[in-house]
């Protein structure tokens, strides 16, 4: 029978970092809630949203953390990057300051994610066409210079937002089923460096606690 | 923002609204030319005689009565949207002569519709009063306030309403009056409602229009006034309500109720001494019998066509008449809800005509009722028209209306005999002894009511017979106890699956509780594809994905995360285990009705628990997260 949505086979980390105001809490939002907050508050912290999505007919759980802009957060916000498997990084393309500041978000990444973590880099507000300060292909020359997958979007018409969390679950997927990213090392004990971590469907892990 | 300056600024004028001036909107004609200036002033008639000095002592008292006292036209509004009153104006054709309240929402679309449904379509033998009802569209919006939420929850799924669409309640006069040119007065109150309670409404609006006919305007504003002091519509409950001098006593069924409970209505001492109330034994329940009675050899076919949502169209002479029958038919399939729009009254004006009667797509899913002859024509190519005579020519309608006639379309259907023309076959064999039953009351003169009664028992019955194996069907697609898992999100019933279901007919189908033959596979496949199988599969997943958030919620309750050993957990896990519990408390905070507070403490402890548990990195971490911080704090 069809199984539920409960019954998924991994959760998949994600953390949203970049720039205040370049629009990360309303990427997060339009892709949990397919909806556009206008007027979204400051992210103090983290925040979390979750969404089940499927790829080549596995159940995945996102755990998405978006975190605080503000750069006095930013000392707070490294320690949300461990164990991501995932990593989307926004710049808002109508203004160049944020796109300036990718290389410092980038070492971040870096440094404090394990290196199969996958890293996709968003340029958002791609409705505001008129106001453009980065143009797309200086952009894409960034990206592949610097081996991460690009995309312009919009959260607030939801252009290539799907795509961007899609196609990023789609690599972890891949590097998983390659296996250049070991699962059984997140298995270890130690605090995990790497994930996912599998949660097996049928519930026969002898971790499982169903008490 | 101060008091001072809301009562400064703008008091004056919402106040004034408020209050109830209502607006002439007399320059609105279906035409949507505007009169003059001067006109329409001149209409301008001022319902509230103090409102002036009432607008001024509430500023001084804004404090108030902006804060927490209800406003007026508040309660008001909780059962009714406006009443109006429309006239036949020699120069603008229909117009929109008064709307109570004032400030009430219209777009001129609707007051359009309003305008055109008031007045019967082919308006020729309707002279003294006539009365009726329609459904139109709602263009502004489909918000519901509070009460009619709290109503929409507790009401039966077939008296939810339907917040796209408003009911208008008419009651149309005319009568020779030689003041007016060419010697005719016209002229309809219509009561505009979100709320489907068909007899009440009939009979609010039965009690106000001869009074407003008789002394004008005032009536209608006491009525209203009247209204504003009627309760929450809350179902469940014996309402006593005031109306014009009198008092309504009626009750407006729950969805707890037993099907076919009616609560007896009874006088009290106290009430009975000085007013009896008027008793509407059912404010919902269209007469059955009554309306029906031409067509009654032809209703088991028609209760199939309602149920797998055919297009299906009444014509009657008469709006009233069309009006009950389109009503009744929708209300054969209870208590399923007729999931597709109906027109209990349709007229060639409405905003939807092209929409409906084009004839370049396949006719509309929907339930019409009509009268204006013009209509066999545009209507022609609709498979299922059920024509009834005029049902004051008594008996002999009866019998002519029990033919059916083959539909072809060689124009055979511009035929203006009473009777059925459809191609169809029915999956079911007709139930003959129900037909001598209702032949034999009708012979030694049952009462009317008692016939309708025999007919709506009927077919609660075989409704019931038909749902009671879909019922049982979805009830074993529940997953079982020990799949619930703290660590995992609640889960979902199985899906439906037709021919999993199909298998089950044969052993234990309706013929169990009906005796009723015929093909009952074939109709289970024709009604999976409705409107009305979608609403009713998405109203009982909604119970059920509510009774397993219950129950994962007792798990995550009682589960002893102690023994769990978290620390040995991954981030991920952990951190979705945290944020499951956030979801749950939520979720309690937001269902009081079914979650106990002790299980909301208990929810809290569990988290204080669980973030005891953590290292201090991850808890750190998860403190950040303002939700989860506010969630602790108020714990502790």
């Amino acid at each position: 029978m069809a199984a539920g949505p409960y019954n998924y086979s991994y959760i998949f980390k994600y953390i949203i970092i970049g720039d205040m105001g370049v629009g990360k809490s309303c990427l997060l939002h339009q892709f949990t809630e397919k909806k556009f907050m206008a007027d979204c508050p400051h992210t103090i912290g983290v925040e979390f949203g979750t969404r089940i999505i499927e790829v080549s007919g596995q159940k995945i759980k996102l755990q998405i953390w978006d975190t605080a802009g503000q750069e006095r957060f930013r000392a707070v916000t490294r320690s949300y990057y461990r164990g991501a498997a995932g990593a989307l990084m926004v710049y808002d393309i109508t203004r160049r300051s944020t796109y300036n500041h990718l290389s410092s978000w980038l070492t971040d990444a870096r440094n404090l994610t394990n290196p199969n973590t996958v890293i996709f880099l968003i340029g958002n507000k791609s409705d505001l066409d008129a106001q453009r300060d980065v143009t797309y292909e200086e952009a894409k020359a960034f990206a592949d210079e610097n081996g991460l997958t690009f995309l312009e979007c919009s959260a607030k018409t939801g252009e290539n937002v799907e795509d961007a969390f899609l196609e990023t679950a789609r690599k972890i997927y891949q590097n998983i089923q390659d296996g250049s990213l070991d699962l059984n090392q997140a298995d270890s004990g130690v605090q995990p460096k790497q994930l996912p971590r599998t949660t097996p469907a049928g519930g026969g892990d002898a971790k499982q606690c169903n008490c | 923002m101060s008091l001072q300056e809301q009562s400064d600024v703008s008091v004056a004028g919402v106040d004034a609204d408020r209050l109830g001036r209502p607006v002439a909107t007399g320059e609105v004609t279906p035409t949507g030319s505007a009169t003059s200036t001067g006109s329409a002033a001149s209409r301008i008639r001022q319902a509230s005689d103090d409102a002036p000095s009432a607008s001024s002592t509430t500023i001084s008292t804004a404090n108030q009565s902006y804060m927490d006292a209800t406003l007026p036209w508040d309660k008001f509004s909780n059962w009714v949207h406006c009443i109006c009153v429309v006239t036949f104006d020699l120069e603008l054709g229909q117009a929109l002569e008064v709307v109570y309240p004032g400030y009430c929402n219209l777009t001129a679309t609707e007051k359009m519709n309003i305008c055109y449904l008031a007045f019967p379509d082919s308006n020729s033998g309707c002279t003294g009063d006539t009365r009726f009802h329609f459904r139109m569209r709602r263009f502004s919006g489909k918000s519901l306030n509070t009460a009619q939420e709290a109503y929409d929850q507790r009401a039966p799924v077939y008296l939810q309403t339907d917040p796209v669409h408003y009911f208008g309640f008419v009651h149309f006069r005319q009568t020779k009056d030689k003041t007016i040119p060419r010697g005719y007065l016209q002229k309809s109150v219509v009561l505009v409602t979100l709320l489907p309670l068909v007899n009440l409404f009939t009979h609010v609006v039965e009690t106000i229009a001869p009074r407003f006919f008789e002394s004008g305007e005032p009536a209608i504003e006491a009525a209203c006034h009247d209204i504003d002091q009627w309760p929450a519509p809350q179902p469940g409950v014996t309402f006593n309500l005031p109306l014009m001098g009198s008092i309504v006593q009626c009750r407006i069924p729950s969805h707890y109720d037993m099907p076919n409970y009616q609560k007896p209505l009874v006088v009290t001492a106290q009430e009975s001494t000085h007013l009896a109330p008027t008793l509407l034994p059912t404010v919902h329940e269209p007469q059955l019998f009554e309306n029906l009675a031409p067509i009654v050899p032809h209703l088991q076919l028609l209760w199939e066509l309602v149920l797998i949502g055919e297009p299906l169209v009444a014509m009657s002479p008469s709006p009233t008449h069309c009006s009950g029958v389109v009503q009744s038919l929708v209300s054969l399939i209870w208590p399923l809800r007729y999931c597709y729009d109906y027109r209990p009254f349709f007229t060639i004006h409405d905003s939807e005509f092209k929409e409906y009667t084009s004839k370049t797509q396949a006719p509309p899913k929907l339930v019409l009722g009509v009268t204006n002859p013009f209509f066999t024509k545009t209507l022609q190519h609709w498979p299922h028209i059920v024509r009834i005579g005029d049902a004051n020519s008594g008996q002999a309608t009866t019998a002519a209306a029990a033919k059916v006639f083959k539909k072809s379309t060689d124009g055979r259907t511009l035929d203006t005999k009473p009777g059925l023309y459809s191609q169809y076959k029915p999956f079911l064999a007709k139930d003959k002894a129900l037909l001598k039953r209702i032949l034999k009351g009708a012979e030694s003169q049952r009462p009317v009511e008692v016939q309708s009664m025999i007919l709506r028992r009927h077919f609660l019955e075989v409704t019931q017979s038909f749902m009671i194996p879909l019922e049982r069907y979805l009830a074993s697609l529940m997953p079982l106890q020990k799949q619930i898992s703290p660590f995992k999100a609640a889960p979902q019933a199985r899906r439906f699956d037709l021919e999993e279901f199909l298998a089950t007919v044969a052993d234990s189908g309706p013929g169990l509780t009906s005796g009723l033959k015929g093909n009952w596979t074939g109709l289970y496949r024709r009604f999976v594809e409705s409107a009305n199988f979608d609403g009713w599969l998405r109203q009982r997943r909604k119970e059920v994905d509510h009774k397993l958030q219950l129950l994962h919620l007792e798990v995550l309750c009682a589960t002893d995360f102690s023994e769990c050993d978290l620390p040995a957990r991954h981030e991920v896990e952990l951190v979705d285990l945290v944020l499951k519990l956030l979801d749950k408390i939520e979720f309690a905070e937001s269902n009081p009705d079914s979650v106990s507070s002790a299980q909301r403490t208990k929810l809290q402890a569990q988290m204080r628990t669980i973030l005891a548990t953590v290292d201090e990195d991850l808890k750190s971490v998860l403190m950040s997260n303002m939700t989860l911080k506010q969630t602790v704090v108020a714990v502790q």
